[in-house]
């Protein structure tokens, strides 16, 4: 039953309270990491069953009565529920050692499952605002991890991020209600057809822009970032991780896909809008990303400038396009959570961000100086490792569709995101051994775990990556690829 | 679409106008959140103007209760945030939140 | 009469962002609120006036209040008073190109018809949008574990 993926982390976040008043610690740990294990393990074997057959939609049952809960299951979203349990465990896994001294564990927990849930939900809507409301479970949820640790930076961040995403959801939900407006229906299938028959330009582009606006602030799309760079250093390091890299792509790269692809259909003018706004996201991401002394802000901007990759991939709308932009989530997502965590471990260890207080830390921290060069240079795109691929695949995509310099900018972009990735191993892992760090130890167990399970992962996707292809990423391109036609076949009611 | 929804919608925009005005210019963390109250009221209005525009008032009072539900959980969490900051720096200025630079 | 209920509603919105006093502009949102109800109620949509006034009008006008109680500072927050100034001239303006936009596009929009009615409130609310409810579930736990999470004891204060 795919409705699992809601149903188990939201029945589990409301009775976690409960749990943790009797446990403060074990049984919420337990609890929450075996419930992500399962969720990872269902998505990939029984859910790369269901895919086999071809997308599904599946209705949920509840004592034998059909009840009207549509889920449609699908390439795409296969693919993004198998990232969101992988980045998920590996998170709560982390938070086993790192959320000790934050307090209330088993609330912490209980937010974290919330966002989990909300982001499943997203992926697997059928509806217009359906997808919203999930988007708004996952944003409640993460103002609340934002703020988790009730320091000034914190609740300052939180509170800008929380006012522009208020604004952004005001501008989805009005595009939805003129939508509606238009076609008389929420479901993706229909709204599809309704824009197929009328042929209404400005309105249509009026709430393209709206969409743009609204899910490129959750996307920290170029000039809707601005929340980015202060939300993800002040929270929590796990919170940092899943924020970084699932929410901003779940709750905005998905919905622009699935709506701009397979419900609005890719169009010249489209594709020139996400290609500039892409290419100005990676560059402004790249320039501002290298004078930033605090490892978590340079991680921040960086992911802006990832963020944009991903645009680009998507607005070209060719299937080497898009499956260059799928397979970079993945990567993205993978990576960057790993350095992020390991930015935690740092922390934690040496209670400073501040990469010129640094210095050598690689021989006090091994394991964390090893995974960080890994994921520093899956990111940068170094061969063999996973990211090289995507980014070869993206770059490659724009030489066929023959915008040459956009291609070259990438290209460069991607030349100095190694130049400040290989700064940061240089100031903060490699080098003398700053006196003040002399007797720090190595971060502890279940850190050292989930950085190493994701370690392993950026080297094994770098070698393995034809297969990965070949099993999740080409039925996840021919859903988007298929374009309309997937929306009017599929998802109509 | 008749001149109704259009009148509907005109007023719609008004109000976002006056929350995003509220927004770009006051400084008290109460007040600001108070703008954003008013673009809800906003959407909620589209949301049911465009209902009764298509003849559908049951879906579009589903959708907008649904969205109410949201905004309550939305204020609730914004406004632990300021009673939160309020204990920190003892004030309600925006001035004084500038330690992070975006 | 629905212009004149629509105006109230914009003139007290005004009030609530222009008024330097928080307690009155938060008594100004709840009767704005209440000219949104009374709107709702004229669309024919009582199920959503009823709640616009429970809701928005009481129990987000009660949390606004106690938290003005709860956050008094002898100071209070010296706003500019240039903003209320210039205001009138901004909004006038974007009325003017609001009323001309909207003119120019009567008519342009021809839309679909939708589905017609026959169903209950209740119909649509439980078995057509059941996927909804689940969400809102997810929004309300997501709520309340924000606020615990944001009021609790911390045993060992640091910073």
């Amino acid at each position: 039953m795919i409705f699992l993926f809601i149903a188990v982390p939201l029945i589990l976040a409301s009775i976690l309270p409960l749990i943790g008043k009797i446990s403060k610690r074990l049984l919420p740990d337990i609890l929450a990491n075996l419930a992500l294990l399962f969720l990872l393990i269902y998505a990939a074997t029984f859910g790369k069953q269901l895919i086999n057959a071809g997308s599904a939609i599946h209705q949920v049952f509840w004592l034998g009565q059909p009840i009207n809960i549509v889920l449609a299951l699908d390439g795409f979203s296969l693919f993004m529920l198998f990232t969101i349990a992988l980045v998920s465990f590996c998170v709560t896994l982390f938070s086993i050692d790192y959320m000790e001294h934050y307090g209330a564990k088993a609330t912490y927990y209980a937010l974290l499952l919330i966002m989990i849930a909300g982001m499943n939900g997203l992926v697997l809507a059928t509806d217009l605002f359906t997808i919203y409301l999930f988007l708004e479970v996952a944003a409640v949820a993460s103002y609340g991890l934002v703020a988790y640790g009730l320091g000034h930076d914190e609740l300052e961040a939180s509170f800008k991020y929380l006012m522009l995403s208020s604004v952004a959801s005001a501008f989805i939900l009005l595009s939805i209600s003129i939508i509606f407006g238009l076609t008389g229906s929420l479901n993706l299938g229909s709204v599809a057809m309704g824009f197929r028959d009328l042929n209404l330009k400005f309105v249509v582009g009026f709430c393209t822009a709206l969409f743009l606006a609204g899910f490129g602030l959750k996307a920290a799309i170029v000039p809707f970032h601005a929340w980015l760079p202060d939300a993800h250093p002040s929270a929590p390091a796990p919170i940092s991780a899943m924020l970084s890299g699932l929410l901003i792509k779940v709750s905005g790269i998905y919905a622009i896909t699935r709506i701009f692809l397979n419900v609005f259909g890719i169009n010249p003018a489209l594709t020139t809008l996400l290609l500039y706004v892409g290419t100005i996201s990676i560059v402004a991401g790249a320039l501002l990303a290298l004078g930033q002394n605090d490892i978590k802000r340079m991680l921040a901007y960086s992911s802006i400038s990832q963020i944009g990759y991903i645009i680009i991939g998507v607005g070209l709308g060719t299937p080497l396009g898009i499956m260059g932009a799928l397979f970079h989530i993945f990567n993205h997502a993978v990576a960057k959570s790993l350095l992020f965590l390991n930015s935690g471990s740092i922390e934690h260890a040496t209670g400073t961000r501040a990469l010129d207080k640094m210095g050598g830390l690689a021989k006090r921290m091994p394991f964390t100086a090893a995974t960080t060069v890994i994921g520093s240079l899956s990111i940068a795109g170094v061969p063999p490792l996973g990211g090289f691929w995507s980014k070869l695949i993206i770059i490659v995509a724009l030489v066929e569709a023959k915008r040459f310099s956009f291609a070259v900018i990438a290209v460069l972009a991607s030349i100095m995101t190694l130049w400040y990735y290989l700064l940061i191993q240089r100031k903060a892992f490699f080098g003398k051994l700053n006196e003040t760090w002399k007797d720090i130890k190595e971060a502890p167990f279940w850190m050292t775990a989930a950085t190493m399970i994701l370690g392993l992962l950026c080297i094994l996707i770098g070698i393995f990556f034809s297969a990965i292809i070949k099993s999740w990423l080409r039925p996840a391109t021919e859903v988007l690829s298929a374009g309309i036609s997937y929306a009017l076949n599929f998802l109509g009611l | 679409m008749n001149s109704f929804w259009f009148l509907n919608m005109g007023f719609v925009a008004v109000l976002l106008f006056i929350g995003i005005y509220c927004l770009l210019t006051m400084k008290n963390l109460v007040k600001l959140f108070i703008g954003i109250e008013v673009i809800a009221k906003g959407i909620t209005l589209a949301l049911v103007a465009t209902g009764f525009a298509k003849n559908n008032v049951l879906l579009a009072q589903s959708l907008a209760i649904t969205f109410i539900v949201v905004e309550v959980s939305v204020v609730a969490t914004a406004l632990a945030i300021i009673i939160n900051i309020y204990r920190h720096t003892g004030s309600l200025d925006i001035g004084k939140l500038t330690k992070l630079k975006g | 009469m629905h212009l004149a209920l629509l105006i109230g509603l914009v003139v007290f919105s005004v009030l609530a962002i222009l008024l330097r006093d928080l307690l009155k502009a938060a008594i100004s949102l709840a009767v704005a609120s209440i000219f949104l109800a009374i709107i709702f109620f004229t669309f024919r949509a009582p199920y959503i006036g009823v709640f616009e006034i429970s809701v928005v009008a009481g129990l987000i006008t009660v949390l606004f209040v106690s938290t003005i109680a709860l956050t008094k500072s002898e100071g209070d927050v010296k706003e500019n008073k240039l903003p209320t100034f210039i205001f009138p001239f901004f909004f006038i303006v974007f009325i003017i190109i609001d009323i001309l936009v909207m003119k120019s596009m009567l008519g342009k929009l021809t839309a679909l018809t939708g589905s017609a009615e026959q169903r209950t409130f209740g119909e649509v609310f439980w078995n057509q949008r059941t996927f909804d409810l689940v969400a809102q579930i997810g929004v309300i736990f997501a709520g309340v574990f924000s606020v615990l999470a944001l009021f609790r004891n911390q045993g060992k204060k640091d910073e």
